[in-house]
């Protein structure tokens, strides 16, 4: 493992009762780049993240650089609306003191929170109250507090309304260039992987294809990865 | 057997107060009926005791570790459907232990009854419910991480341990409550007092504190309205509890149902 490899995966398959759903997948991830994930429903994109989080058993190498920092962005809280858990009890979870919030961690969360553009009246807010691009935000400054060297989000633009997602990805792209953190992302928007991701993982169960986006999807990648009827449905 | 005064008032604050400091992350974990599943396990746990002519709580406590252990396992096996198996397997220990308490004994087993005991059982039942309502507290943090996002509480290193540590305080709970509330009502006062206040509460640390003060304080007022009127503690203590979650509807914030 070189340096700047933040992340090494080889040959990693993952089998859910009894049936293959990655097969012998590898790739590496560099520091401070932004990679993404893309492939079509039930490709296996979200398993390769709990594999790679420890969540799953898995065969095969997963190799987090030693001094590494991991960030994780689920899609959504899991729990239902009418709980009555602020946004700022949220991120308390990740404080030591979480009855009595001492005031580091408050000026660590405005930081966040101001990166993240994100007003401190959403603290007062319970999660059900949250918008999609609300969540999403709160999401992010949450995994932020602990100064991650790398982000892992799972289609980070899921909820969010629409016109949202530029949002998000542009702030996702400051944290980038401003921190230096890698970005490891599920996308499913391939105008957002040419135009963020400096390297793509196309995968359906194992790799289609992997690169820079402009070489890596081309027109036989994606019909390999989307099967041939989508671009067919796409000339009428 | 020389009884201490108030007995039943001082197990209804403490098993009160116990009840609603698990009350909120039952609610939200939606193991609501779980309490009334282990509940019924207690049964048999009593008809044994009885046979065996010892303090019916220490058959409560054995068969509800026992169970407490058992929802923990069926919990981790994702292919059985265990609302199913859990249903099944607890009425089946209600029919054991209704055909195998004495007659005279099964109405107090059921809805509770005003305890009678001496002091140094009275000081370790007390000792008992602090422990749990304590543990509630210093875990609420690691207990509300896994509820709000279970994936991101393991990538922060909170294993299904804590899931088995709840339980066992539930468990534990329920099976104080067991003897002044009754073994069909127990399961109720777990989640009444957290019932009336999430519909009250802005925020999850207000939120276990009311509870927990509900907890106690329906406890108490509803022995102490039994003991005025002769009724069994179990039905008053409950109806009491159902009745002000009723006139707690109203504030219920809006979109929040």
């Amino acid at each position: 493992m070189t340096d700047d490899t933040v992340l090494t995966v080889k040959d990693v398959s993952v089998t859910l009762d009894n049936q293959p759903v990655l097969q012998n997948v590898s790739f590496m991830l560099k520091q401070g780049e932004a990679f993404a994930v893309i492939g079509p429903n039930g490709a296996g994109k979200t398993v390769l993240f709990r594999a790679l989080l420890g969540l799953l058993p898995h065969t095969g190498l997963v190799e987090w650089r030693r001094d590494v920092k991991i960030g994780y962005v689920p899609q959504r809280f899991s729990v239902d609306r009418s709980a009555p858990i602020s946004a700022m009890e949220f991120f308390l979870l990740q404080s030591a003191h979480f009855w009595r919030p001492n005031t580091a961690f408050t000026a660590q969360l405005d930081q966040e929170l101001t990166l993240m553009g994100l007003d401190r009246r959403v603290l007062q807010k319970s999660l059900g109250e949250l918008s999609g691009g609300e969540t999403q935000r709160v999401l992010i400054a949450s995994a932020l507090l602990e100064k991650p060297s790398v982000l892992l989000l799972d289609e980070p633009t899921a909820a969010v309304d629409a016109g949202f997602e530029e949002t998000v990805y542009a702030l996702l792209h400051r944290v980038q260039t401003e921190r230096g953190t890698a970005l490891l992302l599920i996308s499913h928007d391939l105008s957002v992987v040419y135009r963020y991701a400096q390297r793509v993982l196309c995968l359906n169960k194992c790799v289609v294809c992997q690169g820079p986006p402009v070489e890596a999807l081309n027109p036989q990648a994606l019909a390999t990865l989307y099967g041939e009827a989508s671009f067919y449905h796409h000339e009428h | 057997m020389h009884t201490v005064p108030h007995t039943s008032f001082w197990i209804a604050l403490l098993v009160g107060i116990a009840s609603g400091s698990v009350g909120p992350f039952i609610l939200l974990r939606r193991m609501a009926l779980v309490g009334d599943a282990l509940s019924h396990v207690a049964l048999p746990g009593i008809a044994l005791a009885l046979i065996y002519h010892l303090d019916p709580f220490y058959g409560v406590i054995v068969f509800l570790i026992a169970a407490a252990f058992l929802v923990f396992w069926l919990e981790g096996r994702s292919r059985v459907p265990p609302d199913a198996i859990v249903g099944l397997l607890f009425t089946a220990s209600l029919a054991i232990g209704i055909l195998m308490i004495p007659n005279a004994d099964v109405v107090e087993s059921l809805f509770g009854a005003f305890p009678t005991l001496t002091l140094p059982l009275l000081l370790a039942i007390l000792l008992a419910a602090v422990v749990p309502s304590v543990l509630c507290f210093w875990f609420a943090k690691r207990f509300l991480f896994l509820i709000v996002s279970p994936d991101l509480a393991k990538v922060h290193g909170l294993g299904r341990g804590y899931d088995l540590a709840l339980l066992l305080i539930f468990a534990m709970i329920v099976a104080l409550g067991i003897k002044l509330v009754g073994t069909l009502l127990m399961g109720a006062l777990t989640i009444i007092p957290a019932s009336i206040a999430k519909n009250l509460a802005q925020g999850m640390r207000r939120y276990v504190i009311l509870s927990a003060i509900f907890g106690g304080a329906i406890s108490v007022a509803g022995a102490w309205i039994a003991e005025s009127f002769r009724f069994l503690p179990g039905p008053a203590i409950v109806l009491l509890g159902v009745g002000l979650f009723v006139l707690s509807l109203p504030f219920a914030r809006r979109g929040m149902a």
